[in-house]
């Protein structure tokens, strides 16, 4: 197992009208042995921006906490909230900057522009940035979420078509994992505020 | 007498048919080209004088290995005084990725015997057909069941006979015969051990944490097909490559039954929870 | 080759190590004690190697100490937790310390808690847990019978299970276990 895969772990957003549905399990564990069933992979950075980080739990602790503390000294100093393309450029350099002993995790920032158009981005351990308008993915089961979330999405869905979608491609995708899973939460994120949800998955 | 084998105990030799295929006493085609002289059928070895370490490097040396094994798993049988639960998850995982949810690792070998499948899907159950096939001779030839130390001690034998070539198989022979309920963990190491309580699998180790500690020989049938089910439970819950469906049977005196197949992950799961909840819930009240 | 263990039970925590030494074949001491008391809410449960075990929670346990010189205060166990954590996470990439660890502490505001932590730094708050060999065994054991809320009777019972179910399966003798409870009171040893 490489060390993307000890922890195990995956996190999926999909973009609808006006919306952004993010989505990751629950499981942390030491390769095959699951430990807890309510690990957090899912970050609110502000109310339109959510950051979801996969890989080594250690690293993805280590960087959440880098980019608190730097979003909050950015929100002190400009007296704004950061934008989600300023925000994907900053984790991009950060992950850069340890290009020869870099931090264990793949983002995928999710979050909503001034004006509530849809933002997602996905990147790979050293910070090359993939932006999409219809989904991203990360993870250990980063080829079946591929498959079902192309399966499933459709565009332009309100929240609550966004969040069943959100949820089978999920679900569908870590029935197929043995790493993954073990409860699933998900947070959608509408102009008015965010909602989250878990969602009773299988817990073996 | 033809005693050459005795020089070559690996396989090398046997019988040879020419021309159809090999069949043995029944009828029954063997799927292979030789026999061994104790009846067992022999497969072909890669050339050369040493197969068992060409065949390690072959297989298993490299990281992208050609032959996958079905490792992960989780199986468990005990006796008590009822006669032996068997109960066993039925995932199928290569590495992460999950093959199948719906394997039956409990393999019927008679209406008498059953044998668990753990490591080599296609390993445990060629030779334990094999072994199904050799006990219907035994049959036959003798008017009298085949005890299980003796099916075991079977399949045990050819199982040495490919040591070292990457047969990978950690099963369980289980069955009532004329000595009683009877229980034998045969792995492809030749091992063989005969025991009251074994589980195997990478969950196994799960399943002994509860099942040592809920098991006594005099529990009742429910209770023991319940802590079956249960160690089979948890052990899916924390061992990743466990999972999928609880398959629990159960020997008697004059057979074994095929008790129950419930889902692990979604129904058991929310049912105990449910469970405990409850018992919470009364026991704040009273 | 350290079996430690921990669980919370209704306003405390209790911890349990085996009391082995051993180094590669032999038997070094039967008699040591692996669980630090941080101060006198919190207990510190060491597996890994010895000398970065020793280097490291004594490391740990001066820094609480000298936080409650400067500030009066004590921290609380979340605060322990994270600093522990951030100072593995700094050391894994230089100088790693292979050290695996289980904070148990009583917090006023929080009440009781462990916090599984190991030599990545990973970092995890849960209702009970185990570090090493032992968790491939116990952690069933606790699943199964472990419930909220206990009251030390219960949970004593219940840390007798997983102990059991250590001498029974694995394959290094441990014949004995220290217990040791932290509640609101302070820390109190249970014998094994």
């Amino acid at each position: 197992m490489s060390i993307l895969e000890y922890n195990g772990g995956c996190v999926v957003a999909m973009a609808g009208k006006e919306c952004v549905a993010i989505a990751a399990d629950r499981r942390l564990g030491i390769q095959l042995q699951t430990l807890a069933c309510d690990a957090n992979r899912v970050f609110r950075m502000h109310d339109k921006l959510f950051l979801g980080l996969t890989g080594l739990m250690t690293d993805i602790t280590s960087l959440h906490n880098s980019f608190d503390f730097k979003l909050n000294m950015y929100s002190m100093r400009e007296g704004r909230l950061m934008s989600p393309q300023t925000f994907s450029s900053l984790v991009a350099s950060t992950l850069y900057e340890k290009r020869f002993g870099p931090y264990f995790s793949e983002p995928v920032i999710a979050g909503l522009n001034k004006d509530n158009t849809p933002f997602l981005c996905a990147m790979d351990l050293l910070g090359a940035a993939a932006y999409a308008d219809d989904f991203v993915v990360s993870g250990t089961c980063a080829e079946s979420l591929f498959g079902t979330c192309e399966t499933f999405y459709r565009p332009d869905l309100g929240p609550d078509d966004l969040f069943e979608t959100i949820s089978q491609a999920m679900l569908s995708a870590l029935d197929r994992d043995c790493i993954s899973g073990w409860g699933v939460t998900v947070h959608i994120i509408t102009p008015e505020g965010v909602t989250a949800k878990s969602l009773k998955a299988r817990m073996d | 007498m033809e005693l050459g084998f005795l020089d070559r105990p690996h396989g090398a030799g046997g019988v040879r048919v020419t021309g159809a295929a090999l069949v043995d006493e029944l009828g029954y085609s063997l799927g292979c080209d030789r026999m061994h002289p104790t009846g067992a059928p022999v497969l072909t070895a890669p050339p050369g004088d040493a197969p068992a370490s060409f065949l390690t490097e072959a297989f298993r040396g490299q990281d992208d290995h050609a032959l996958k094994f079905l490792h992960g798993t989780t199986t468990l049988a005990f006796v008590f005084q009822g006669g032996v639960v068997v109960a066993v998850d039925s995932r199928a995982s290569m590495g992460q990725y999950i093959g199948s949810g719906s394997v039956r690792k409990i393999i019927e070998i008679n209406p008498y015997l059953l044998g668990t499948m753990a490591g080599g899907a296609a390993d445990c159950s060629f030779w334990e057909r094999d072994l199904g096939r050799r006990c219907r001779l035994y049959e036959l030839r003798n008017k009298e069941r085949i005890s299980v130390a003796a099916a075991s001690k079977l399949l045990a034998n050819t199982v040495y006979g490919y040591k070292g070539m990457g047969l990978s198989m950690g099963t369980m022979i289980t069955g009532w015969d004329k000595t009683g309920p009877n229980l034998f963990y045969v792995d492809n190491d030749g091992t063989r051990l005969k025991g009251h309580k074994f589980s195997v699998g990478s969950g196994s180790t799960y399943a002994y944490g509860v099942l040592d500690q809920g098991y006594h020989w005099d529990l009742t049938v429910e209770d023991a097909l319940e802590l079956g089910r249960r160690s089979i439970f948890h052990a899916t819950h924390r061992d990743a490559a466990s999972g999928g469906f609880i398959n629990v049977y159960h020997v008697k005196e004059d057979g074994w039954v095929n008790i129950s197949h419930e889902d692990s992950g979604m129904t058991k799961y929310y049912e105990y929870k449910a469970q405990s909840a409850a018992v919470d819930s009364t026991a704040m009240e009273s | 080759m350290d079996s430690i263990i921990a669980l919370t039970g209704d306003g405390f925590v209790m911890c349990a190590a085996d009391m082995t030494n051993a180094r590669s074949i032999v038997v070094m001491k039967e008699d040591m004690d692996k669980i630090m008391e941080l101060d006198r809410h919190r207990l510190l449960c060491m597996a890994g190697e010895p000398g970065d075990v020793a280097q490291f929670t004594e490391y740990v346990q001066k820094n609480v100490h000298l936080y409650q010189l400067r500030t009066g205060v004590s921290q609380s166990t979340r605060a322990i937790a994270n600093f522990t954590r951030n100072e593995l996470a700094k050391s894994l990439r230089k100088n790693p310390y292979s050290v695996n660890l289980l904070l148990g502490g009583y917090d006023q505001h929080d009440g009781p808690e462990v916090f599984y932590l190991d030599y990545l730094g990973t970092l995890h708050k849960m209702p009970f847990s185990a570090q090493g060999y032992c968790a491939y065994f116990i952690l069933a054991t606790l699943d199964r019978y472990y419930k909220p809320n206990m009251s030390e009777q219960e949970a004593l019972e219940v840390m007798r299970k997983a102990i059991d179910e250590v001498r029974i399966r694995f394959l290094i003798k441990q014949p004995d276990f220290l217990i040791k409870v932290v509640d609101k009171n302070g820390i109190r040893t249970v014998s094994k």
